[in-house]
């Protein structure tokens, strides 16, 4: 039986949620009407350059996917182009296959797309940064030495007729309106994930890939169905690049086109997509009007580059952000409210969590050696030790971004599997980090919402096209958030950025997003680290009344106060092990943790 | 035949395997890769032909010149690109601001020196036929950078300091060592040894703006395949990658024979991303 | 004095400047707007900077001598900067914005393959001067004019000096790997096939693979007696002509028109490397016996002379097909006014036009109009003012 607050909750946030959407999506409406009224401003040129934009900004959607939010640096993009143009091309001139209706082609160009932008972007997985931009660069080439080299399929270096649409989309106007319809349904299909839980999972990929993968966010799936849609939207991009060219070429698929895309996306800001929107018309339009500077224009987008790198990282979103230049309140306070908690837990579970016998060595450094351990639901358990007594490292083993050589971690009986560091959120084990982990750009909500992540029902495609399954998830996603961050006492931040937080502040956020998870297990590292005698109160008590609600809290902490006040029990490492385990009062008068450690 | 596949093989990837070392000095003072590396190259043939054939410099001060245009480049290269992202180096931002930093260098080349490849002079006559300068002008270069750099790195205090700060930067800083100003000089070093890359190989590439991607494509190879920071593993890879694209483009010729590098360089980093020699990097959260 | 790259570049830009300043309000003397697409910039500008210089020069002295019946020329430029994407946005300017009467360009394949069928759309008369050979149709594009040679009267003329004068039974055909290249090996080897000749090594190579000396051990080895580079890539072709020098090996180089431009000369290890390389040029604008000129050409190179305009690092062919070509459509707007099918009417019925760089023709059904036997090979190390000598065995 729900409650009628419970039901009206999720209909106000709705309403919020419609309203911002409202104002975020005025500029992108103001932009298509220009976009369809065009043809009373200009003749056919400004049709041409304006077909090539929205052209473009097709392929950039989804690159913006890639590079914009997953932050991945693909720089040879232009390589799907090129197979999307020959694939529409070819199929319609039947030089292989009986003649195909362009639409279908154009199907067929998307299809091929997505699959080597799965084997273009998958690299990323394996490699570092700098190499995979060379693998993308690589790629490029082949593809472009491979139209080249197989004449008999793509024509070689004569190239082939690109598609012609029929009627309506044959005129110039015509096509230019598909090409426009294509783009608005590509900016609305990103915009939908952008604001959707994967969209945010990327963006954690981007900053902060630990979280995310703590908070049980699978890399390599999402990356994978992020470069399958990026790779149809380049195909299809590429089929209507072949059809405004009229003939294609290998030459016309130089690397400077696939600069292009990129830089259109990062003068446009990271995690945005009016900005690339914006970079992608800016970059189109700009040589048209600079004509005699168009032998530089390359040399000019460069300078852009370096000076949005170096001066506005955020690019021209930053600047369109009118929302985070007013200054936030001063004199604000973190007032927990413990009494929300319940709300966000089911029914407490019973069983442990326990450590035995694990050690673990890096080098010749054994950083835990043979270490038990043992955290019960509805207690909380402090780990304390002087540096280097392996005590994040413990956390790291239990959160399986460690791998221990010997000893086993149990979950209410069972062997935890090693290395699968994503899936202790389905365990629901949660932790938080020594230095606060968080997505700069993105508001403290949406930073809080990452945690939530595991409990979306709908799929990437219908985020695509914001089916009932997607808003659903959503509303729930949000509501659950505005909880979490008011159980933490920061709600009246949740839309704010999280980045002009102060540290303390970012200490409760990363609770919240753990909360998100519905935790079993808490682990916290050093998480009074930075905060005022007040706040570390705060935190206590907060603490306190997590695991009254039924959850195991494990607190890696230096702040003798937080500890002696709230643990129930206390685990001393030095040197890997074990030195004393106790009630605070039996910690307090062991004799070596006096010496040790308390320093007398 | 094989007589010549193995000598230009060999001549070409001693110009790979410099172009390597010169990302890899820059990567070993301040962890990043720069894009600059093929650009250095190409300058270094460029301002070689410039200074010799086009102004008519004597071959020593041209010489001289072209490495010091280098060396600005590199400094350049440090204070406008890599100083400034040093701080949030885990963002990544190097890639896009060396990127930059090299398109705009050759875009400059491009219109200022023309798209055309140019001749680059014959420095000294003698030794025609089999083993002219195009052949002996690279391998003398890399034998020269590779045996100076030891000397340096092993024994001069500057060398030391260098190898303190590659291995570890806070305790070099902790140490007390100017990391800032050691890095503007690996960079001064890196891009001298990239001119030099393009000087010695200018009579085999050809003053020519478009040889900047090439190399740094062709000169990356060795750092990934030699392992990172690994100047021995640079020549050896950057030898074996000259011998096989030469063997490939007579074997297979053409076209075949430039997908055959990258397809294998790919294939190569997917199965073994920390490269042939290198050991992989414990992760740290 | 001369006129450098970035002089043209100024004086095209002063051209566009001066036309466009205000005159004298006289409604017949509207100035009629010419769209002209060369690449000026890029890689492939060697031909456009060329074939600019004579443009320039042609439009100064029509419009000197009162324009077209009272009317100024008015040269509406767009650097393609060798990209056919831009050459797309071009021509749609030129068409649609600044609605010319009639566009010449581009002047390379790979630009015009994409332009000729976008201009065709809007019925703008076009003239280019690209090779390959599909770029003239009269049905599919009727209002499509070519002044310059097909690829297969290139080739053919190649073929035929190769086959029938040089006695070559053996051949090697190698190009670079560009659109060009490729589709020039795969358009001529099945030619040298069909005269009889056989093909004993075929490939397209990197440009940019910086020793060629395996490729042509490998024609040595098939026993290659003419080697046949085509390729626009000076610096592809110089290393074909060092590494036949720096081998010792006798055999005639015959192809592409750059392997006799000044860029190529450049990159020559040595000077005598060039002998035995035979280019295509054309007969108009070659020395014949004695190193005489046709009269046309002496007259023309007195005018190029008198106005500054540097030959040594071009070619003289390029010069004259840029000042023919809107002497050509002078003549076609003087008789039948601006209108874009009388242009056309004109242009299908034009015969023997007479210019610098050879004599046109058209007919409805034939855009391809100039003439087979005008094509030759020339003796490269012969350059001088940008002409050649007719290659051995030429003695018309």
């Amino acid at each position: 039986m729900e409650t009628p607050v419970a039901q009206s909750q999720p209909s106000r946030a709705i309403a919020l949620g419609s309203l911002s959407a409202l104002s975020a999506g005025l500029p992108f409406l103001v932009l298509f009407v220009v976009g369809v009224a065009l043809p009373l401003f200009g003749g056919g040129y400004w049709g041409v350059i304006a077909t090539r934009a929205c052209v473009y900004w097709v392929l950039v959607s989804g690159l913006n996917l890639v590079v914009g939010f997953a932050g991945q640096i693909a720089i040879g993009w232009v390589a799907l182009l090129t197979l999307g143009a020959y694939t529409a091309s070819v199929l319609v001139a039947g030089n292989v296959t009986p003649p195909f209706p362009p639409y279908l082609a154009l199907v067929v160009a998307a299809a091929v797309g997505a699959v080597f932008g799965l084997v273009i972007g998958l690299p990323a997985l394996r490699l570092r940064t700098f190499y995979f931009a060379i693998t993308t660069v690589g790629f490029a080439t082949i593809v472009t030495q491979v139209a080249l080299a197989w004449q008999s399929v793509t024509g070689g270096g004569v190239g082939v007729a690109g598609p012609i649409f029929p009627p309506p989309f044959s005129s110039e106007w015509g096509f230019y309106y598909f090409c426009l319809g294509l783009a608005a349904i590509c900016t609305w299909t990103t915009a939908n994930i952008a604001s959707s839980r994967f969209g945010r999972a990327l963006t954690a990929i981007r900053d902060a890939e630990v979280a995310a993968e703590a908070s049980g966010i699978a890399k390599p799936a999402l990356l994978a169905m992020v470069f399958l849609f990026s790779g149809a939207v380049a195909g299809v991009a590429g089929g209507l690049f072949a059809a405004l060219q009229s003939y294609i070429t290998p030459d016309a698929f130089t690397l400077d086109l696939s600069v292009l895309f990129f830089i259109a996306i990062l003068i446009g800001g990271r995690s945005s997509i009016i900005g690339p929107l914006l970079g992608t018309i800016l970059l189109t339009v700009l040589p048209e009007f600079a004509a005699p500077l168009v032998a530089w224009s390359t040399f000019l987008y460069a300078v852009l580059l370096l000076v949005i790198v170096l001066a506005i990282p955020g690019g021209i979103a930053e600047i369109l952000d009118f929302k985070s230049r007013r200054p936030l309140d001063s004199h604000r306070a973190i007032i927990p409210r413990p009494d929300l908690l319940p709300r966000l837990f089911g029914s407490p579970t019973d069983g442990s969590l326990t450590l035995e016998q694990v050690a673990l060595s890096f080098g010749g450094v054994q950083a835990i050696d043979g270490l038990d351990l043992e955290i019960r639901p509805g207690q909380v358990h402090g780990l304390i030790g002087p540096n280097g007594s392996g005590k994040t490292t413990t956390l790291n083993v239990i959160s399986g971004f460690y791998v221990q050589q010997r000893g086993i971690v149990r979950l209410n009986g069972t062997a935890l599997p090693a290395r699968a560091h994503n899936k202790r959120a389905h365990m629901r084990i949660a932790r938080t980090f020594q230095t606060p982990r968080i997505v700069g750009s993105a508001s403290v909500l949406q930073n809080v919402m990452i945690g939530g992540t595991i409990d979306g029902k709908g799929t990437f495609a219908e985020s695509l096209f914001s089916l009932p399954r997607h808003r659903r998830d959503e509303a729930v996603l949000r509501d659950t958030a505005m909880l979490a961050l008011s159980a933490v006492g920061l709600e009246r931040l949740a839309s704010v950025r999280i980045d002009r937080l102060q540290h303390s502040e970012l200490r409760f956020v990363e609770i919240a997003r753990a909360l998100m998870l519905r935790p079993a297990y808490l682990l916290l590292d050093e998480p009074a680290a930075g905060l005022s005698a007040e706040e570390i109160k705060r935190l206590g008590a907060l603490l306190l009344a997590i695991a009254r609600a039924g959850i195991g809290v494990l607190v890696v902490e230096h702040h003798p106060d937080l500890i002696f006040d709230i643990c129930d029990h206390i685990t001393v490492l030095n040197l890997g092990r074990k030195l004393a385990a106790g009630t605070p009062a039996e910690i307090r008068t062991h004799r070596e943790v006096v010496y040790a450690y308390l320093g007398g | 035949m094989l007589e010549s596949i193995v000598l230009s093989g060999v001549a070409i990837g001693c110009i790979y395997a410099l172009i390597g070392i010169t990302y890899n000095v820059m990567f070993s003072a301040s962890r990043v890769f720069s894009f600059t590396a093929g650009a250095l190259g190409m300058l270094g043939g460029v301002l070689g032909s410039l200074f010799i054939a086009q102004v008519g410099m004597p071959l020593i001060a041209g010489f001289i010149l072209a490495l010091f245009g280098g060396v600005v480049l590199g400094i350049v290269t440090e204070i406008v690109a890599v100083r400034p992202v040093l701080k949030s180096l885990d963002q990544h931002l190097y890639v896009l601001s060396t990127l930059a930093l090299a398109l705009m260098v050759q875009q400059f080349t491009a219109i200022e020196w023309g798209t055309d490849a140019r001749p680059f002079p014959r420095l000294l006559d003698f030794a025609r036929g089999g083993f002219d300068q195009q052949f002996w002008l690279p391998i003398l270069a890399c034998a020269v950078v590779i045996v100076g750099l030891e000397l340096l790195y092993r024994h001069t205090l500057i060398g030391h300091a260098f190898m303190a700060i590659a291995e570890d930067t806070y305790a070099a800083r902790a140490l007390g060592l100017p990391e800032r100003r050691l890095r503007m000089t690996s960079y001064a070093l890196a891009g001298a040894i990239g001119a030099l890359a393009g000087f010695a190989g200018g009579e085999m590439l050809l003053a020519f703006f478009g040889n900047a991607p090439l190399l740094t494509f062709y000169g990356f190879v060795p750092v990934a395949l030699g392992g990172v920071g690994n100047n021995r593993g640079a020549v050896v890879a950057g030898l074996l990658l000259g011998l096989f694209q030469q063997a490939a483009n007579f074997l297979v010729g053409g076209i075949f024979a430039s997908v055959a590098v990258f397809a294998v360089f790919i294939i190569v980093l997917l199965v073994r991303p920390e490269g042939l020699a290198g050991a992989a990097l414990q992760r740290r959260v | 004095m001369s006129l450098t790259r970035r002089q043209a570049l100024a004086s095209a830009g002063a051209v566009i400047a001066a036309s466009g300043l205000p005159k004298p309000a006289i409604a017949a003397n509207e100035s009629i707007r010419v769209g002209y697409l060369p690449a000026l910039t890029g890689p492939s500008s060697a031909t456009g900077i060329g074939i600019n210089r004579g443009i320039q020069l042609a439009v100064k002295e029509i419009n000197e001598a009162g324009g077209i019946n009272g009317r100024q020329i008015e040269l509406i430029t767009r650097d393609t900067q060798s990209d056919p994407t831009k050459a797309v946005n071009g021509a749609a300017e030129l068409a649609h914005g600044e609605k010319v009467s009639v566009v010449f360009g581009p002047v390379n394949s790979g630009e015009s393959l994409a332009v000729v069928p976008m201009l065709a759309r809007t019925n703008t008369p076009q003239i280019h001067p690209c090779w390959v050979d599909s770029l003239t149709d009269p049905q599919k594009y009727p209002m499509c004019f070519r002044n310059a040679p097909t690829n297969r009267q290139i080739g053919g003329a190649a073929n035929r000096y190769v086959v029938d004068v040089l006695k070559a039974k053996k051949v090697a055909v190698i190009s670079d790997t560009t659109g060009y290249g490729t589709a020039s090996v795969n358009a001529y080897v099945p030619m040298l096939k069909a005269k009889g000749a056989e093909v004993v090594y075929q490939s397209n190579v990197d440009a940019a693979n910086p020793d060629l000396k395996p490729e042509l051990l490998r024609m040595q080895s098939a026993a290659a007696e003419a080697i046949m580079p085509w390729s626009v890539n000076a610096g592809f072709l110089s290393r074909i002509i060092n590494t036949r020098g720096d081998m010792g090996w006798d055999v005639p180089i015959v192809g592409q028109t750059t392997l006799g431009s000044g860029q190529t000369k450049a990159l020559l290890e040595k000077p005598e490397y060039w002998a035995k390389v035979y280019p295509n040029n054309f007969r108009t604008v070659c020395y014949a016996a004695g190193g005489k000129l046709q009269a046309r050409t002496v007259a023309f190179l007195d005018r190029l002379k008198r106005a500054n305009i540097d030959m040594g690092d071009t070619l003289l062919w390029w010069i004259a097909l840029g000042y023919d070509s809107p002497r050509m459509l002078t003549e076609a707007m003087k008789a039948v006014g601006t209108e874009p099918t009388q242009i056309v009417g004109y242009l299908n019925k034009l015969k023997g036009f007479p210019g610098v760089y050879g004599d046109i023709s058209f007919t409805p059904e034939q855009h391809n109009g100039y003439p087979d036997d005008e094509v030759v090979m020339v003796e490269a190390n012969s350059l001088r003012d940008g002409a050649f000598n007719l290659a051995p065995g030429y003695n018309a």
